[in-house]
């Protein structure tokens, strides 16, 4: 028997009758819950998504090639396939900071690559943060300070309670007049708020660079002779240019995700660059959106163990960041790495990508393959199934995941823990 | 029991001035001198060898969001200084912005055994938790922020009792696992997200109307009034700017004969004279520091090379932006909180300001007369990385060198300061005072930083080399509670270390307004901001280490 939880049991004692959402990157933490048979009901508040993912029907089964085994043959199997990989991809990352802790770890031994299933967004960020670094708040900052919130190339609706939670009326500073203006699509999928008024500026996403640019140069006292740019008039320009230079807080929200253009950390760059300029005069920040699927965690985790932030191979002579080389995508493609672990304990959706080399899947117990992978071990998820630790797309606050629905299942890092201690056996 | 035979022992909590001695150890105490008859199971003989009790940094940022802001940040300063999987020890990164294991190995390495993140702010405290948690071999503490946050200033503008205000203090102290209180540019990180570009000590909040002078007073009111140990660790308005040190006596005084410790108190003693308008105050600060004994400092001191500063004073990291070396910084608001900001940083002996800097931190180890009240940091990492101590040491020991080194610096800097007129050069004694003695005395770790019958067994082993930098940087053998864990300045064994708190009594009816203000306000919840005991290490600490307060009534 391979199994001993009592050695891995985290014991985290919340006294709130809430519970946190681990399910998108705002980590809602107002949440309540009643038992259902197996399960939990969401009480209040929650959006579709919360709704969704928090039902797990499925008690979940270990399989090899698509067929039933037991979770120990299933974790020997794995270790088996690592034990003969020279460099494995230990990839998707979607867990807890205690799963990230024991995915780093088997990297570690393995001499692995580490990278996030939303890698390529987190490293625009990470890309125009690393070239000039940036100016940002959090969310409570926006709740309680933001008069002007611009919005570019997203509308936040991937984060349904992103307006409930960070522009609700209620500022300890007294009341706000609030205006939110959508660079991008129109801004039909925005909530009416008391006392926010909404506006739009229609604009192609992948130029939402030049209109930064544009603006940073007059801010600088640079005349402009063009009469629109990037499709915005220039007097539409000016007068955005106004409220933004007149905003007491100002906060320019992008969600990486969504700027999925070539090229798209420029943009980051550029925005990050128009928010810097602004505050020789007044205070403005930038707020990065993202974080799902325990992204934020998972970069915090290897930034403050090996000092970079994910995309990172365990070699001989240390830690290697390669930001460009180890994409997953490309790791895959090229075959530069030859055996791939796919951690997805959030989200069913979030299956592996297509591999030619062999995969081992921890996933939710009701994920759903096309093509069976080589072994497929259900795991308990973080936050309704197991207790654990998530930060929130800000970073700053890390919060602590209960268990209103635990399970018989075993956690990422329980799994991960048996696997790195069964490749000894394997390898011997 | 393990007898540590003939070491010339230095342990000044108990006036013991290189008294050649034997330490026996059992259960990882050190225990008194049995009786002939007692099993002694290994015998080490210290014959010539400088023994001291683990040292104690009570001053440097090992872990908390903004290190990590700073680790993102500098990929090209980790790739000077990969390290590899070694033994039990885990792969990261050195230098500037050190992974957390190698945190912890290095500093073990040069014989500390307890470190002190000064700056974690309540709301990032179960992440500083989690990040001090993978740091290994030494003991850890936080100091808690407070000072800028918007629930305390709402309460001094409004004018609340004292002893509102001290539960509110003692509640943070409590909920985020802190060990003290540290306030930073007080009021001034609120004051920067009202757009205000500095705060004097006596200048009204932009909103609030309240002063730092009264958040420092009621700060370390309530430090002293809830029986924490160590004073309000105060980072003082004006870091940086020209003339700061009116500023850092003026905010002496205002503690008013309470206890108070002024942090990096090098980066605030800098006075205007001179052509460039930046000159040393050192003398003047030494000065006041010698006669006020409720007042202690560390002196945050500056050594040349690439480094990063990190801090909480969101409102002077972004002023200090345009000197930022490589060109990139981030500044951060922070949750109604506090804040950050993240400047990379290359100070350079060439350079005027920065040679000043260095000759002022000199200068001021020199001139304080009582080690007890001056501590030896670089601020890590704002001054310098904290591998550059045993430099540093031999800096205070070696008039000659530290001369050789003056006569390397921008040459109007040298001729502007004082420095080749101190002769003073720090004893072992004076040194194992400041490092060990009195960072433990001053944090309330009664058995820690001595050698006494019933201290913990953290012991350090030096030869005694002329060469002090050599002789601090590798110390022979490093124990911790009992176990060897460095042999040669190489780790030989990891261990994990335990989390240092304060427990204060305090009026737990301050959740009622400060759940109310969190329901209203901010986006998580007040009980979910409390990081609890039983987190402590499942976050990875070995165990929590309570200490008990005992208040003073107000």
């Amino acid at each position: 028997m391979l199994w001993h939880f009592g050695l891995f049991e985290s014991s985290i004692s919340v006294s709130s009758p809430s519970v946190c959402c681990p399910f998108c990157g705002l980590l809602c933490d107002d949440l309540e819950v009643s038992r259902e048979g197996e399960g939990v009901r969401l009480e209040r508040p929650a959006c579709p998504r919360a709704s969704r993912l928090f039902s797990i029907p499925d008690p979940g089964q270990a399989m090899i090639a698509g067929l039933p085994i037991s979770l120990d043959e299933a974790c020997r199997s794995a270790a088996i396939i690592l034990s003969g990989s020279h460099r494995p991809l230990i990839g998707g990352l979607g867990c807890d900071v205690t799963g990230h802790r024991a995915a780093l770890s088997l990297a570690e031994k393995l001499g692995g690559v580490v990278d996030h299933m939303h890698g390529r967004a987190q490293f625009r960020n990470v890309r125009a943060f690393q070239d000039g670094g940036w100016v940002t708040t959090t969310l409570s900052e926006v709740r309680n300070r933001a008069d002007l919130i611009v919005l570019a190339g997203t509308d936040a609706s991937r984060y349904p309670r992103f307006f409930e939670r960070c522009l609700a009326p209620a500022s300890q500073f007294g009341e706000l007049t609030r205006k939110v203006v959508v660079l991008g699509g129109p801004a039909l999928s925005i909530p009416v708020m008391e006392g926010v008024s909404v506006s739009s500026i229609p604009i192609d996403a992948g130029r939402l660079g030049e209109l930064f640019a544009v603006m940073r140069a007059r801010l600088a006292g640079i005349p402009t002779r063009a009469a629109d740019v990037a499709g915005v008039p220039i007097g539409q320009i000016e007068a955005l240019l106004a409220d933004m230079r007149a905003a007491r807080y100002g906060v320019l929200v992008w969600n990486a995700v969504e700027l999925d253009f070539p090229q798209a950390d420029l943009t980051i760059q550029s925005a990050v660059n128009l928010v810097k300029d602004l505050n020789q005069a007044t205070r403005w920040s930038g707020l990065p959106l993202g974080g799902d699927d325990g992204g934020t965690s998972a970069a915090q985790t290897c930034t403050w163990q090996t000092g970079y932030p994910l995309r990172t191979a365990y070699e001989i002579a240390g830690p290697r960041y390669e930001p460009l080389l180890f994409d997953s995508d490309r790791l895959l493609k090229t075959g530069e790495v030859d055996a791939l672990v796919w951690i997805s304990a959030f989200d069913p959706e979030r299956t592996p990508p297509a591999a030619d080399c062999p995969t081992v899947v921890l996933g939710r117990a009701d994920m759903r393959f096309a093509r069976a992978p080589d072994v497929f071990i259900p795991v308990a998820v973080p936050g309704v199934q197991h207790a654990g630790f998530l930060h929130r797309m800000d970073a700053v606050v890390a919060l602590p995941l209960t268990a209103p629905a635990p399970s018989s299942l075993p956690s990422v890092a329980q799994v991960l823990a048996i696997i790195q201690r069964e490749t000894n056996h394997a390898a011997a | 029991m393990l007898r540590l035979k003939n070491g010339r022992i230095y342990d000044p909590a108990h006036g013991v001035d290189g008294v050649v001695r034997d330490l026996y150890i059992e259960d990882g105490r050190i225990v008194a001198a049995p009786g002939p008859d007692a099993r002694i199971d290994r015998d080490i003989d210290l014959a010539g060898r400088v023994v001291m009790g683990g040292a104690i940094d009570l001053h440097t940022h090992i872990g908390g969001g903004k290190l990590n802001i700073a680790r993102a940040l500098l990929p090209e300063d980790h790739r000077q200084d990969p390290v590899p999987t070694s033994g039990g020890m885990h792969a990261g990164c050195g230098h500037a912005a050190p992974s957390t294991w190698t945190t912890g190995y290095r500093y073990a390495e040069m014989g500390y055994t307890a470190c002190f993140e000064p700056a974690m702010q309540p709301t990032n405290a179960r992440h500083t938790h989690l990040e001090m948690g993978d740091i290994p071999m030494v003991d850890k503490g936080a100091y808690a922020m407070l000072g800028s946050d918007d629930f305390f200033l709402r309460m001094l503008a409004s004018g609340a009792d004292q002893r509102l205000i001290n539960d509110y203090v003692g509640w943070t102290l409590d909920a985020s696992q802190a060990m003290a209180i540290k306030v930073v540019n007080p009021g001034g990180i609120s004051a920067f997200k009202f757009n205000a570009r500095s705060l004097d000590l006596d200048e009204a909040h932009p909103y609030y109307r309240v002063t730092p002078r009264q958040v420092v007073q009621a700060l370390a009111r309530a430090v002293h009034d809830l029986g924490v140990a160590h004073p309000l660790h105060v980072h003082a308005s004006n870091l940086g700017v020209p003339g700061n040190a009116d500023t850092t006596l003026a905010t002496m005084a205002a503690a008013e004969g309470l206890p108070i410790h002024l942090t990096h108190i090098q980066f605030h003693s800098y006075g205007t004279e001179g052509e460039r308008k930046f000159s040393s105050e050192a003398e003047r600060i030494a000065d006041a520091l010698n006669r006020m004994s409720n007042v202690s400092a560390d002196v945050g001191q500056v050594l040349f090379g690439q480094t990063v500063t990190v801090s909480g004073d969101s409102m002077k990291q972004y002023g200090n932006h345009r000197h930022a070396s490589p060109d990139k910084w981030v500044v951060m608001d922070i949750e109604c909180d506090a804040g950050c900001g993240v400047v990379p940083f290359k100070y350079r002996d060439k350079n005027f300001v920065n040679a000043l800097q260095w000759a002022i931190g000199l200068e001021l180890f020199l001139r304080v007369n009582d080690p007890w009240r001056i501590f030896l940091t670089t601020d890590h990492p704002n001054g310098a990385p904290f591998t550059s101590y045993p430099h540093l040491i031999r800096l205070l020991m070696d008039k000659r060198f530290r001369d050789s080194k003056l006569d390397e610096i921008n040459a109007e800097a040298a001729a502007h300061s004082q420095l080749r007129s101190l002769d003073r050069e720090y004893s072992l004694y004076e040194i194992a005072i400041m490092t060990r003695a009195a960072p433990a005395r001053s944090l309330g770790l009664t058995d820690r930083g001595h050698l006494g019958e019933g201290a913990a067994a953290d012991i350090v082993v030096y030869c005694d080399d002329a060469d002090r930098e050599a002789m601090f940087a590798k110390p022979e053998y490093v124990f911790k509670d009992g176990q060897l864990i460095v042999r040669d300045g190489q780790v030989v064994n990891v261990v994990n270390g335990a989390l240092h708190v304060v427990k204060p009594e305090y009026d737990k009816g301050i959740e009622k307004p400060l759940k109310d203000y969190f329901d209203r306000y901010m986006t998580v919840r007040m009980e979910h901001v409390r990081v609890s005991d039983d987190e402590i290490c499942t976050c990875g600490a070995s165990k929590l280490i309570p200490h008990v307060c005992k208040g003073r009534a107000a």
